[in-house]
This record gives structure tokens, C-alpha cells and sequence, in this order.
């Protein structure tokens, strides 16, 4: 279960940083890895449209700051949101 | 000092649709007492919409009152927008452009930051959502980019330069410099220009959703609680011309545009730079012939984003030195919202209100000092002070910065 959101999201993280998906960690932050502003919108976008999921708007967050693993964490409670309202959220 | 080697251009009439109301009046009243024109949205598919806040013209707008039968099909809600202010400012101003055969020597430049959206998105929803056979055949005409421009011109005969400017959220501003130019170097002897946007519609407000940067209880500029942008719509217009012919027909002179500034930032797409704002102000203050010294107020970009208005003040600071801390700075975006390609022109309004009142307007909803915004923003109750000279900022998407500099009626 994990492997099936964590591995999707890190390969997705690789692609938007162009960087091996080996090199990235539950610790490294987007910024770290050179994911910033605009990039890190767009990977919000896929990962969204990979699980079908919204994230709620956190205006005044910075992306950047964020980890790989809280993105992970992020998407497994979107997705136990979403089961619990036993639809799709859109 | 002044350069002598141009003509110096005057304001001599404004006109203004927006959320604080219908005319330039209304717009600048509502600012002056702090008044909100952000409020719920109004639109059909607000259900399916994220965004639950915008800054809209009220809808009692009715353009059927002041636009005649046969142009009303012609006109996306811009050019309504744009051609109802262009009334309101030529009626202030009391040019006749019939005198002296003036609309051969007046120029048109409208900023808008995408033109004809609404007619797009109508259009575009019954082709591909419906599976319409055919467009609306007034598609093409109510959408370019260049409409608002177009109709002004033909509803007054004005017969010189005349096309629409765009640079995203600084249009409005880089399009009034435009007019201002061709004024200065003796291309016109007048000229209407502003800027006019309403692109609220089902697919844009999805897209602006997408970048993540739309606040969802105001718009808080300076704030360290501050959430985003509030997107709003509307026009500004205004009657340029050179001070010698508003002077020779004896007209009522409302300020001066004595200078203004322009750079490019040439860095992120959108993230802003704090020397490409400083530089366009700096320009604005030589271009002007005034000295940092000189300016009491500046009506900031503001939009109320994370990064803007940090960076802002930061270009403030580098532009005034230690004169950033003696300056007035209000962003009236936390009342009339960001109207985007109008947004400077909107502004102008206050601007000019701010040197004819001797008020600064405030900025609303400020209730949280942030350490990076650390200027004296006016915080939600204007403040009566003397106003001799202003600097008006617009900073764009795509590291645009076009900054007016405005001076007491000469």
C-alpha cells in the first residue's frame, strides 16, 4: 500500500527535479532538490491527477519547504478523505 | 530637473467601472472611506468552483443604459467596460475632438491583460461542450485584444495611433506610459487610454485556482497573515493631452503624468525581482525629474501574495534609501481587488484622487505586521496629508514592471 503511493510520488518528484528517483528520500524537501515556485505547482498538479485527489489550498505555505514524505502523508489523507465521503472529491 | 525638450502631458478627464461601483467617483469615494469591494462570487458555475471570492463590477451594471443598440452585440463585457469609462472621462474632460479636426491628432492605447475572455469561454463552451455546429460570427470582433481600443476610436473618430497593449497585470500602466509617450514626442495632441479587463469566467477562474495563489477569506497586502491575490474586474479610462492644448481650451487640469519607468526583470516567469521593480521605479523618479525626496506616496502594486509584497518593499527600500520610511504606501488592490490588465489604470483613479484630496488611501485588512514588509502601508483608515507627488507601481506576471509618476495639477 505504501509502495503504491510513495513509489509513484517519488518518480514523480525525480521527473519534475530531473533527477534519479534513487537519490530521493522521505527527508528531502523540494527545495533541496531544486523544485521550486512554478515547478512545485506543477507537481502538485500531477500528483493530484495521478490519485484523483484535491489537496486543499494552503495560500501563505510554501511548497518548497515541503518534504517528499509529507507530500506521501499528504496524498494518504486525501485519499482517506476521499473514501470516507465515499465519492470522488471534485 | 525637468527635461524641457518634451512637452509635458496632463490629466484632464477619468472615467471607472468597478467593484466599489460605476464611475471614477464612486471608485475613488469607496477607496477613501476604506469600503470593500470583495464579496462572494457571482457566477453560474460558482458551485464547481473552488474560488469562493472575487472583486466584481455590482451587478446592476447594465450596459444596455449608456451603449446604443446597434454597438451593443459588438462588445465582450471589456469593451462594455472600457467604451462606458472612455464616455465618462471625454464628458469630464470637455475635449471636443470635432475642434480643430483634434481626433486626427488623438491617439487610443488600452491595456487589457487577455481581451475578450468571456466571449472565448461562451464561444468555446458551445463548441466543445455543446458540439455547436458554428460560432457566434461576432466571435472574432468581440474577443481581439485590440476591440476596446477599436471601439473608442470609432464611437469619438479618433484617427491616430490606436491599439491595445498587454503585459498581464501591468497593461493598464505600460499602456498609459504609451499614450504619455506619443504626447510627450508630438505624435498627438491627445489621447484616451487605461485599461479594462473582465475575465472572470468558468475556465479562467480554474486556471488562476491551479497556481495556488487566490486567497480564500481577502485580500490582506502587507499582512503577515496575507493568503493571495483577489481577482477582480473593471476599466479605467482617462482623456491625456499636452498641457499646452489643456490649457489653450481652458480645461480643468487634474494632474500631471510627469514621468514614468519600465524594466523587464528577465528572471522567473513569475517570481519578482526586487531590482527590476527599483530600477522602474528609480527611472520613474529621474524620467520625472524628481527626487525620492519629492514623493509622499506610493500606490503600491500590492497584490497581497507571499512573494510580492516582500519583494516590493524590498524594491521600495532600494529605490528610496532612507526616504522608504518616511513614504506613505497603500495597496487599494484590498479593496477593489486585482483587476489584473486594469489594475493599474483602477489605481490611477486613486492616485489621482490621493493628489486632488490630499488623502491616501489605505490598505484594508491589514492587521498583522509582517518583518519583511516593514514601510508605512496606511493600514484600513486613510490618512489626510499633503500629496505632491506619487509613484504608481504595476508589476506583471513574466517580470514586467511599468511605474507611473504623477505630480499636483501644474
Amino acid at each position: 500500500m505504501t509502495d503504491s503511493i510513495q513509489q509513484p510520488i517519488f518518480e514523480m518528484i525525480a521527473k519534475q527535479a530531473k533527477v534519479d528517483v534513487g537519490t530521493i528520500t522521505p527527508e528531502s524537501t523540494l527545495k533541496d532538490l531544486g523544485v521550486a515556485s512554478l515547478d512545485a505547482i506543477e507537481l502538485i498538479f500531477d500528483i493530484e491527477e495521478h490519485f484523483n485527489i484535491n489537496f486543499p489550498d494552503q495560500q501563505g505555505a510554501n511548497f518548497d519547504s515541503d518534504t517528499a514524505q509529507s507530500l506521501v502523508d499528504a496524498v494518504h489523507k486525501a485519499l482517506e478523505q476521499k473514501a470516507a465521503s465515499g465519492e470522488g472529491n471534485a | 530637473m525637468r527635461n524641457e525638450s518634451h512637452r509635458r502631458v496632463v490629466i484632464t478627464g477619468l472615467g471607472a467601472i468597478s467593484p466599489l461601483g460605476i464611475g471614477a467617483e464612486a471608485l475613488w469615494q469607496g477607496l477613501r472611506e476604506g469600503r470593500s469591494g470583495i464579496g462572494p462570487l457571482r457566477h453560474p458555475d460558482a458551485a464547481r468552483l473552488k474560488l469562493k471570492i472575487a472583486a466584481q463590477v455590482p451587478a446592476s451594471f447594465d450596459p444596455a443604459a449608456n451603449i446604443d443598440a446597434h454597438t451593443l452585440p459588438l462588445l465582450d463585457r471589456t469593451s462594455a467596460f472600457a467604451l462606458q469609462s472612455a464616455r465618462e472621462a471625454i464628458n469630464q474632460s470637455g475635449i471636443d475632438f470635432k475642434h480643430d479636426d483634434l481626433g486626427r491628432r488623438t491617439a487610443v492605447v488600452v491595456g487589457t491583460g487577455v481581451g475578450g475572455e468571456n466571449t472565448q469561454d461562451e464561444q468555446s463552451r458551445r463548441i466543445y461542450a455543446e458540439n455547436a455546429q458554428r460560432a457566434h460570427p461576432l466571435t472574432i470582433v468581440r474577443l481581439m485584444t485590440n476591440a476596446s481600443a477599436s471601439h473608442i476610436s470609432i464611437a469619438y473618430g479618433l484617427r491616430g495611433p490606436s491599439f491595445a497593449v498587454a503585459s498581464a497585470c501591468a497593461s493598464a500602466n505600460h499602456a498609459i506610459i504609451q499614450a504619455a509617450q506619443m504626447i510627450r514626442y508630438g505624435m498627438a495632441d491627445a489621447a484616451i487610454t487605461g485599461g479594462t479587463e473582465a475575465c472572470l469566467t468558468y475556465g479562467a477562474i480554474r486556471a488562476w485556482e491551479a497556481m495556488r495563489i487566490l486567497a480564500d477569506d481577502t485580500c490582506r497586502p502587507f499582512s503577515a497573515n496575507r493568503r493571495g491575490l483577489v481577482l477582480g474586474e473593471g476599466a479605467a479610462i482617462f482623456v491625456l493631452e499636452s498641457l499646452e492644448h489643456a490649457q489653450a481650451r481652458g480645461a480643468v487640469i487634474l494632474a500631471e503624468l510627469a514621468g514614468s519607468g519600465m524594466t523587464a526583470d528577465a528572471s522567473d516567469i513569475v517570481m519578482p525581482s526586487a531590482d527590476g521593480a527599483a530600477s522602474a521605479m528609480s527611472q520613474a523618479l529621474a524620467d520625472a525629474g524628481l527626487a525620492p525626496q519629492d514623493i509622499d506616496y506610493i500606490n503600491a502594486h500590492g497584490t497581497g501574495t507571499l512573494a510580492n509584497d516582500s519583494s516590493e518593499t524590498r524594491a521600495i527600500h532600494l529605490a528610496f534609501g532612507a526616504d522608504a520610511s518616511r513614504l506613505a504606501v497603500s495597496s487599494t488592490k484590498s479593496m477593489h481587488g486585482h483587476a489584473l490588465g486594469a489594475s493599474g489604470a483602477l489605481e490611477l483613479v486613486a492616485v489621482i484622487g490621493a493628489l486632488r484630496d490630499n488623502v491616501v488611501p489605505p490598505t484594508a485588512n491589514l492587521d498583522q505586521a509582517d518583518p519583511a514588509c516593514d514601510l508605512d502601508y496606511v493600514p484600513n483608515t486613510a490618512r489626510e496629508m499633503p500629496v505632491r507627488a506619487v509613484l504608481s507601481n504595476s508589476f506583471a506576471f513574466g517580470g514586467l514592471n511599468a511605474v507611473l509618476a504623477l505630480t499636483r495639477a501644474p
